[in-house]
């Protein structure tokens, strides 16, 4: 048996996780006086002295292309993390094909991801009443909104007020000019009555809170030395450690919530990822933020006489409904941005402008094959040249080689623009993860086995990506290049909904505050109590929720309630 | 331009911190000794053989001109070895590099039926009889379709290890990558030529397109 050392400080709550769920409970509850433990697998990070901006890829190793150790490139900002784990395994059922995506550092998936941040609507709290299928959230938008509007002042949005349905306006700063390509997709997408608008991402173009405003280099995931975009080791963690209540263990790989004689939690046991040794840490509140999957996966090897299924799972349910994002992918040449005068396109690490889900009548009005929505994201401009760069040309040029081929290879640098769907999954029967009864990681703990399966609803949403897609590139006077299918599940490292939340506790593993209904001391703060995944990319709503879960568990604690 | 911009944060301080990190990213990396390092570069796919044709065929794709260098003055030739030794722990087997190596020795085989000689040893003439069967896939014949085929490919190595080399970043150019105190979207120069086009139709290198009608 490994030894047990035990910790014997008793701390108000213990935090499993540092990224978006993790980083915002601890910022809340720190400041509002709590004296909170924080748990993170990986290593400690800090962006002002480990990222990797400014360098150029031509001096990395194969022009910093991704690979399966950083799946993002060379520069990507997650230390150790990707599709495949080393030493953490997961499996898959027969006829799934699902992809894990962890990130073992402090602050975990937001160090590098996209920063898209999308409210969702008033539709997507409701979905099942708006067209009886999935679930509907306890919560409605408006008992969300103010805590987007906090979030929002917090990690800093840009964007701008559009009005227009389902697509919530937010607290935002300055949204920054389109770039060529972007504003020539405006014009075509007006011509196609799509609504082509800013779009919103956690990137300051203002200073805010002492960080300064985005400099403009365009590489937003290899993190922030100076934390001008929103990462949750610059801006929740540092400031919940100047308020000394906030103890940080990194190398803390948790196994199980802890149970006392009550069915109350009493904290957690996790494995020491350097020693090996098993440590348990007392707490009066527990709040998982592992990511979705992860969290429960802890819950359901968190087995005891009084949870014989996995703790808060009387109903079953702890594993179920998971969803990812819709993907899928079109590239397009558009020969007018060819032979252009130089210019840095850089801007911001992602898109200035999107296209937001527009056929919410349609749909309403039972005129579409499918039934929830997606958004369309741009790519494209003068990126800096890495691997790839300007590959495929023949597809353009037919062929050649020598000084002719040079030259016009040359001017179709910035001609190529990319746009990917990003749409809403319904959760399914056929979803959902479970411990594999053989198979251990290297800390001895059990791991997750996944089910997945696409429906019809997202099969024939994809599709009408890839049609939209070819009308857009082709309205534009380009020529198709390339056509991805449907993403693969998890590709797209969006999953949600694993302990849903609901109105009641035969139906769901959470009551609208995220406190789990077995068990009154156990919270969740990362995606898992999603009970819908909108096309609204979850890290924003996750803060939100997150906050609002937080301000929720520091009142309980100071009303002794818990 | 913008090295201007750059030096005005540094002795205007307005954006200290910024100016300091990049300073440090720089330091921290310093540039390997230019794309010249040839002589240091230790072959892992290559033989001596394959590594004279891969030089001949890199610059028959890419040559020097009034804008930069040649592809094996960029070091191509190094990235594409290195690239494909790379695949092949990526990819767990040697698929891409044996696509490769076969293609390289096509040429010679054809080279010698034809001319007896070995590809990168015969006259630019051979050489280029030989390429013209092959770099337009689809006016390749169907006995030549799987050369063509292998063609694309070196081309794509050659024209992506160029231009993502310091060198090819500087004949694009790519003018990004450093610190701006503030963003003003698109060029109104650029912008311009684009309503041009619009307005006018324009011949581009994919062909003829049309004026834009709304």
């Amino acid at each position: 048996m490994p030894q047990v050392k035990a910790s014997p400080k008793t701390y108000d709550v213990i935090v499993v996780g540092s990224g978006a769920g993790g980083g915002i409970a601890a910022h809340v509850l720190t400041l509002a006086g709590a004296k909170v433990c924080m748990l993170e697998a990986g290593a400690n990070y800090n962006p002002a002295t480990q990222s990797d901006m400014f360098k150029w890829n031509y001096n990395a190793p194969h022009r910093a292309a991704g690979s399966k150790a950083k799946p993002f490139g060379y520069y990507d900002a997650t230390l150790v993390g990707g599709w495949q784990v080393p030493g953490e395994p997961y499996t898959s059922a027969p006829g799934t094909d699902f992809m894990w995506y962890r990130a073992r550092m402090l602050g975990g998936r937001t160090n590098h991801y996209g920063r898209i941040s999308l409210r969702m609507g008033p539709y997507d709290f409701k979905p099942y009443s708006r067209d009886g299928k999935g679930f509907d959230w306890p919560i409605s938008y408006e008992d969300l909104a103010p805590y987007y509007d906090k979030a929002e002042e917090l990690i800093g949005v840009f964007g701008t007020q559009e009005g227009l349905e389902n697509t919530p306006d937010g607290r935002f700063q300055p949204a920054p000019a389109p770039r060529a390509h972007e504003k020539l997709i405006k014009k075509v997408s007006d011509k196609l009555k799509i609504p082509c608008i800013p779009s919103r991402l956690a990137i300051l173009t203002k200073p805010l809170n002492g960080r300064p405003a985005c400099h403009y280099c365009a590489e937003c995931g290899r993190a922030c030395a100076v934390n001008a975009n929103f990462a949750s080791p610059g801006v929740h963690i540092v400031p919940a450690l100047k308020t000394g209540n906030l103890e940080v263990r990194t190398g803390a790989m948790c196994r199980e919530v802890t149970v006392g004689t009550d069915g109350m939690a009493t904290g957690v046991s996790y494995i020491d990822t350097k020693t090996r040794k098993e440590v348990t840490v007392k707490a009066r509140v527990v709040v998982l933020a592992a990511s979705c999957c992860e969290t429960a996966r802890i819950m359901l090897n968190s087995k005891s006489t009084l949870f014989p299924n996995g703790i808060a799972n009387s109903t079953g349910l702890v594993g179920k409904y998971i969803m990812d994002t819709v993907g899928a992918d079109v590239g397009g040449y558009l020969p007018i941005l060819e032979d252009l005068p130089p210019s840095n396109d850089d801007g911001v690490g992602g898109m200035h402008m999107y296209m937001p889900w527009w056929l919410y009548k349609e749909q309403k009005a039972g005129k579409m094959p499918f039934s929830r929505g997606y958004h369309i994201e741009i790519g494209g401009g003068r990126n800096m040249p890495g691997a790839g760069t300007l590959g495929g040309s023949h597809r353009v040029l037919g062929g050649g080689y020598g000084k002719a081929f040079k030259r016009d290879v040359r001017k179709m640098y910035g001609a190529n623009v990319h746009f990917a769907g990003r749409g809403e999954m319904i959760p399914n029967e056929q979803s959902f993860c479970e411990i594999d009864p053989n198979v251990v990681d290297q800390y001895g703990i059990p791991v997750l086995r996944f089910h997945f399966k696409w429906s019809d609803d997202e099969i024939l949403q994809a599709k009408h990506m890839q049609d939209t897609f070819k009308e857009i590139i082709g309205a534009a006077g380009g020529t198709v290049t390339s056509v991805g299918n449907i993403s693969r599940g998890g590709e797209i490292i969006h999953e949600v909904g694993a302990t849903k939340m609901g109105e009641s506790a035969k139906d769901s593993v959470l009551n609208q505050w995220c406190q789990a209904w077995d068990c009154k001391n156990l919270f969740i703060t990362d995606a898992a109590p999603f009970a819908s995944n909108a096309d609204k990319n979850p890290t924003l709503s996750i803060t939100a929720l997150g906050w609002r879960t937080s301000d929720y568990i520091a009142d309980q604690i100071k009303k002794r309630n818990l | 331009m913008d090295v201007t911009r750059r030096n005005l944060f540094q002795i205007l301080g307005a954006a200290p911190a910024v100016a300091a990190a990049q300073s440090q990213a720089e330091h921290a990396h310093p540039a390997p000794p230019a794309a010249s390092a040839p002589a240091a570069y230790k072959r892992k796919i290559f033989d001596e053989h394959e590594w004279r044709t891969v030089h001949v065929l890199c610059d028959l794709i890419i040559p020097a001109d009034e804008h930069s260098g040649s592809a094996t003055s960029a070091g191509v030739p190094e990235f594409i070895d290195d690239w494909l030794d790379f695949r092949k722990h990526e990819d767990g087997d040697g698929n891409l590099a044996a696509g490769i190596q076969g293609g390289l020795a096509w040429l010679d085989q054809e080279s010698t039926r034809l001319f007896q000689k070995d590809f990168a040893v015969a006259a630019p003439a051979q050489q280029t009889q030989i390429l013209d069967r092959i770099a337009w896939p689809a006016r390749a014949s169907a006995a030549d379709r799987r050369w063509a085929s292998f063609f694309t490919r070196f081309r794509d190595l050659t024209v992506s290890g160029f231009f993502s080399s310091k060198t090819g970043v500087a004949d694009l150019p790519y003018l990004g990558n450093k610190a701006l105190s503030e963003w003003k979207g698109c060029d109104p120069k650029v912008w311009a030529v684009i309503e041009e086009r619009m307005k006018n139709g324009y011949k581009s290198l994919a062909g003829e397109v049309k004026p834009w009608t709304d």
